[in-house]
């Protein structure tokens, strides 16, 4: 089992009142599932996933990674943690305009303190496994939109984490550069990589294995 | 990782280069004018450090005996020096220097006679140089003062006389005061004096060299016009020595007082202690010498007060605007900050990356802070009338060091906030842009906007008024016609019967009227001790001037009771004297409105030396300004100037004065042919007579060039800090305006119009400044009033002013804030509200 949510809350104080975006959540996450977490605006998706990414607090409930009591976890170790085995997609890529490709990809690199020809070759072998060599150099502005996801794609991958969290990663795509963005990912997901990727679309729901259903901030089937 | 910082810094400079110059620029200027008042402040402390032994060196101060007994002026009479050698072991050495006054010199060389007119020939003892270090080229400086009739000469002076012959034992002629030829004997070559030492000369003469005089006089304690400097032995307890030192006027000054007034040491001294004191000589230029410092120049404590705290200020300004418009651009690298921190940043990471980054900045700012140094140094120095380097900075270890921590803590200051900030927001939020929605540190900002318009527009009022009393000093009544008045200086080489002169002067038909006098206004400093002959009137001390009718007719000074002198017609005229209202209130002879009962007119003065002189008064004058209007207006005594029974009758620089006749001038050149007119005259009289004019008016005008030069330099500073003000208000206005280009598109879709959004957006910094307006002005009313007590006429604190400031503020700030309020009311609410 690589991670488990056991009765997860968290709510925002509004008015003097509680609002729940999430209710006594649970579930657990084999390595090598492809979960598609689903439900309508304001359901709690994005929530749900920064909570597992351990980018965002939760106010109840247990969180365990690969063992690992999140709750318990000061910050440092968190990061740690997080930096070590999950790696992030976003649907607006959040690539750092000022970086190059390259540059970009290097970046989770710099924070585990590789070493530079180390580096380099890792640099290297995700360009040419995504083909944009000849990117390299460009500005996150210089792409299209289906480049700058696979960018952001390859640097979440290039720490080799054992999760991929995919935040809507088509949601600004059109379709066919959105059905190329569904391929890698199934093809990094026989490779063993597990993911879990919040999305509207039921075209994309079927590329996965299971599917979380939320409403509410509680799930409804999963 | 360090690279990838730089790089990061680099770009975001570049892709917001709006800001990043701003930014800049506002630091630079700040940090440039911060130098410049650092060195000036720094260059005014340092006078007189050359001196090797000059933490030992004490200048003697005694009371102002000739008027205020409880201010101690530079001057001593002879006779201090002689005392403290005798009475007191403490003293290592004891010397004393004289100020002459300008001297006619003759050197001659293989072809003909130069005569040269010196300004700064002092008179000074053998052992000078064993306390002063004035450094030496040529000659022994044990010996070089210990004969009679030797000279010392500046490099430059030696340089101009001789050219590249070797001066030593070479010989200079001076006139003395009867008109003779003196041959002094050159003994030695010393450096140019510094500009930074409070003793200015060119020329040095032995003061045995007026052995006859100091034979005479040298043991009085009146004789005020002696520099006394004193050298202590090592380990000396200067408040003991102090102490010590005031037995000594009791003991020496008696002969002085009963020989001279037949008066005791207590009557004469009024039961004021005859203090004297020992100012170090690091001291005496940068605490503004006491008056009668005639060696050279005084600092002014007050302008390096000033100065200082504008320097800071205007430091604190770009400081703040630095940190301001940083702050404000930080929050659009939320996203940067998340991305990092989704990828594993730590918050020391990003801490460091954000100090390195305005460190990096600040280091810019400092560097162009010094090329604009550099640059304006020049013209600095013409107008605050220093020698300024950068390059004597530059080579400090010190500075250089200073400089070196400021830019750490400014970067570390400006640098911590974002950082501190920024990295404390989860990335989750930080990455839905939720900062720049509600980006905190509003207040902190608005705030510092407030303190920056407070510091400029108090500046601005002060300087308004600076010029508003610069302005009112010189148009001041001052109870006669300043205007159009030539003098002719240095009459005193023809000898004391000028009449020729005279008549030739009058007639020339560019002269109105022609004048003599001792003394020209506004720079009157003689004065005597007067009593009357009522009873046993109290010894006052009076101004007096001596001069003649026609100069009294010339200046056209206003007579309330009695008359001008009449010699041609009365001969017996010039043995009475002329007194101002001031003068008669202080013979206790009332006032004005009291003339018609008890007339001054008739009444005796006589001078209070002892001597039995009397002379009757025949006429008073309305006070007028025979000083700089700085002072009130003093009592005076006018003497005519052939009247010989007073003790200085024929001695003294005297003036002749001219008001031209002015339909003879039409230009510029017409004044300078006239006054080339006259100096063939008075060269065909004495070939060696050194001319030199002035026109009363600029006199009246130079008493006030201190303040003239620091009103210039406060407008350049005050413009300084306003430009600075201005670009962070600028800075802040576009980040605002990016701000809120969503909310005025929203709007506008509901239907606003563009003038709404304007006044809607410039309003809101509007109120800041006003805020502004309404701290600086009671700050700057309290400093304006405290300045405006160093003048005896003030100019009124005028309610416009404060509100002429106001609305240039306002003014300024509405140009800066609505261009930007414009371009973002003209966005296209398509546009704004699409990029969600």
């Amino acid at each position: 089992m690589l991670l488990k949510l056991n009765n997860l809350s968290k709510w925002v104080q509004s008015g003097g009142q509680k609002i729940h975006l999430l209710k006594d959540v649970s579930f657990w996450v084999n390595e090598g599932d492809f979960i598609s977490v689903m439900g309508p605006s304001g359901s709690g998706k994005s929530t749900l996933l920064n909570i597992i990414g351990m980018l965002d607090d939760f106010n109840e409930g247990e969180y365990t990674f690969m063992d690992e009591a999140v709750h318990n976890l000061k910050e440092k170790h968190r990061s740690n943690l997080y930096k070590q085995y999950i790696g992030f997609v976003f649907q607006s890529y959040h690539l750092i305009d000022e970086l190059t490709v390259k540059e970009n990809l290097e970046m989770p690199l710099l924070y585990k303190k590789h070493g530079g020809a180390e580096r380099k070759a890792l640099v290297a072998d995700m360009l040419d496994r995504f083909n944009i060599v000849g990117k390299k150099d460009l500005f996150p502005a210089q792409l299209s939109g289906g480049q700058q996801q696979l960018v952001g794609i390859a640097r979440a991958l290039i720490a080799n984490p054992k999760l991929i969290l995919a935040d809507e990663p088509t949601g600004n795509l059109n379709s066919k550069q959105g059905e190329e963005i569904m391929d890698i990912f199934t093809q990094l997901n026989k490779e063993g990589v597990t993911i879990i990727q919040v999305t509207h679309s039921e075209k994309n729901m079927k590329y996965g294995s299971r599917v979380i259903n939320l409403l509410d901030g509680s799930i409804v089937t999963g | 990782m360090i690279k990838n910082y730089f790089k990061i810094a680099w770009r975001n400079a570049l892709r917001q280069k709006q800001f990043s110059i701003l930014n800049i620029i506002g630091l630079s200027i700040g940090i440039a004018t911060c130098f410049i008042i650092g060195f000036y402040v720094h260059s005014e402390l340092s006078y007189d450090m050359f001196h090797e032994k000059g933490d030992r060196i004490y200048r003697v101060n005694q009371p102002d005996i000739w008027g205020d007994w409880e201010e101690q002026v530079s001057s001593t009479g002879p006779n201090v020096a002689i005392a403290l050698r005798e009475d007191v072991p403490e003293f290592e050495e004891v010397t004393r220097i004289l100020n002459t006054g300008a001297q006619i010199l003759r050197v001659q060389d293989d072809v003909e006679s130069n005569v040269y007119n010196e300004e700064f020939y002092y008179a000074a003892e053998e052992n000078f140089f064993d306390i002063f270090s004035f450094p030496w080229l040529k000659g022994n400086k044990a010996t070089a003062l210990g004969q009679p009739m030797s000279m010392i000469l500046s490099e430059e002076k030696a340089k101009i006389y001789f050219g590249n012959n070797d001066p030593i034992g070479k010989t200079v002629e001076v006139k003395d005061w009867q008109g003779h030829w003196q041959t002094y004997t050159v003994k030695g070559v010393i450096e140019n004096i510094p500009y930074k030492s409070h003793l200015q000369f060119d020329v040095l003469v032995s003061l045995s060299s007026f052995s006859d005089q100091m034979k005479r006089d040298g043991w009085k304690w009146i004789w005020t016009a002696f520099g006394t400097y004193a050298l202590v032995k090592e380990g000396t307890d200067i408040s003991t020595l102090t102490d010590k030192l005031q037995a000594i006027p009791p003991k020496w000054a008696p002969p002085t007082t009963e020989r001279i007034f037949n008066q005791t040491f207590e009557e004469f001294t009024k039961g004021y202690p005859w203090k004297l004191d020992l100012q170090p000589l690091k001291e005496i230029y940068r605490s503004g010498s006491p008056d009668f410092h005639t060696f050279g120049p005084t600092g002014n404590p007050m302008y390096v007060k000033i100065f200082g705290a504008i320097g800071i200020l205007v430091l604190i300004l770009s400081s703040i605007n630095f940190m301001n418009l940083s702050t404000a651009r930080s929050s659009k690298r939320a996203k940067e900050i998340g991305v990092r921190k989704v990828l594993g940043s730590q918050k020391t990471a990003l801490i460091k990356q954000f100090i390195l980054e305005s460190t990096l900045f600040v280091f810019l700012g400092t560097f162009i802070a010094l090329l604009l140094v550099q640059l304006s140094l020049g013209v600095f120095n013409t107008i605050a009338n220093t020698e300024l380097e950068l390059l004597t900075y530059l080579s400090n270890p010190l500075f250089l060091v200073i400089v070196g921590v400021f830019i750490l803590m400014l970067g570390i200051i400006s640098g911590s906030y974002p950082a501190f900030y920024l990295s404390a927001f989860r990335p989750a939020e930080t990455l839905k842009g939720k900062i720049s929605s509600r980006f905190k540190g509003k207040g902190v900002r608005n705030s510092l906007v407030i303190f920056q318009f407070t510091i400029s527009i108090a500046l601005v009022i002060c300087t308004l008024f600076v010029q508003k009393q610069l302005k009112y000093t010189s148009s001041l009544d001052i109870g006669f016609n300043r205007d159009h008045i030539l003098q002719i200086h240095n009459i005193e080489q023809l000898g004391f019967d000028t009449e020729s002169l005279k008549t030739k002067l009058q007639s020339n038909p560019a002269f109105d009227k022609v004048g003599k006098s001792f003394g020209l206004p506004p720079n009157i400093w003689t004065g005597d001790r007067y009593k009357t002959t009522e009873g046993n009137s109290d010894v006052v001390q009076l101004r007096n001037v001596r001069t003649e009718e026609d100069y009294l007719d010339l200046l056209g000074v206003e007579f309330v009771a009695g008359r001008n002198f009449d010699t041609s017609a009365r001969p017996n005229d010039k043995y009475k004297v002329i007194l101002n209202e001031e003068a008669v209130k202080k013979l206790g002879w009332g006032i004005k409105d009291n003339y018609a009962n008890e007339s001054p007119i008739g009444k005796i003065v006589a001078l209070a030396s002892g001597d039995e002189d009397e002379f009757e008064v025949i006429g008073v004058v309305k006070d007028f300004n025979f000083n700089s209007v700085r002072q009130e207006i003093g009592p005076l005594v006018i003497i005519h100037h052939q009247n010989d029974k007073v003790w200085d009758y024929g001695a003294g620089l005297s003036y002749y004065s001219m008001r031209l006749h002015q339909e003879s001038f039409t230009n510029a050149s017409d004044i300078q042919e006239v006054i080339t007119s006259v100096q063939e005259e008075i060269a065909q009289i004495d070939p060696s007579f050194p001319f030199e004019y002035s026109f009363m008016d600029q006199d009246f005008n130079n008493t006030f060039v201190a303040e003239q030069q620091m009103g210039l330099v406060l407008n350049i500073f005050t413009v300084m800090a306003l430009i600075i003000a201005c670009l962070g208000l600028f800075g802040l206005a576009a980040f605002t305006a990016e701000q809120r280009v969503k909310e005025l598109g929203i709007r506008k879709v509901l239907g606003a119009k563009i003038s709404e959004l304007v006044v809607l957006f410039t309003s809101e910094f509007a109120k800041l400044i006003i805020i502004s307006i309404a701290i600086a002005i009671p700050i700057a009313y309290f400093l304006v009033d405290d300045w405006l007590t160093n003048f005896a006429y003030r100019t009124s604190i005028d309610l416009w002013v404060f509100a002429l400031a106001a609305v240039f503020a306002l003014a300024i700030t509405v140009l800066t804030v609505s261009f930007q309020a414009l371009k973002s009311a003209l966005v296209n609410p398509v546009e704004s509200l699409r990029a969600e």
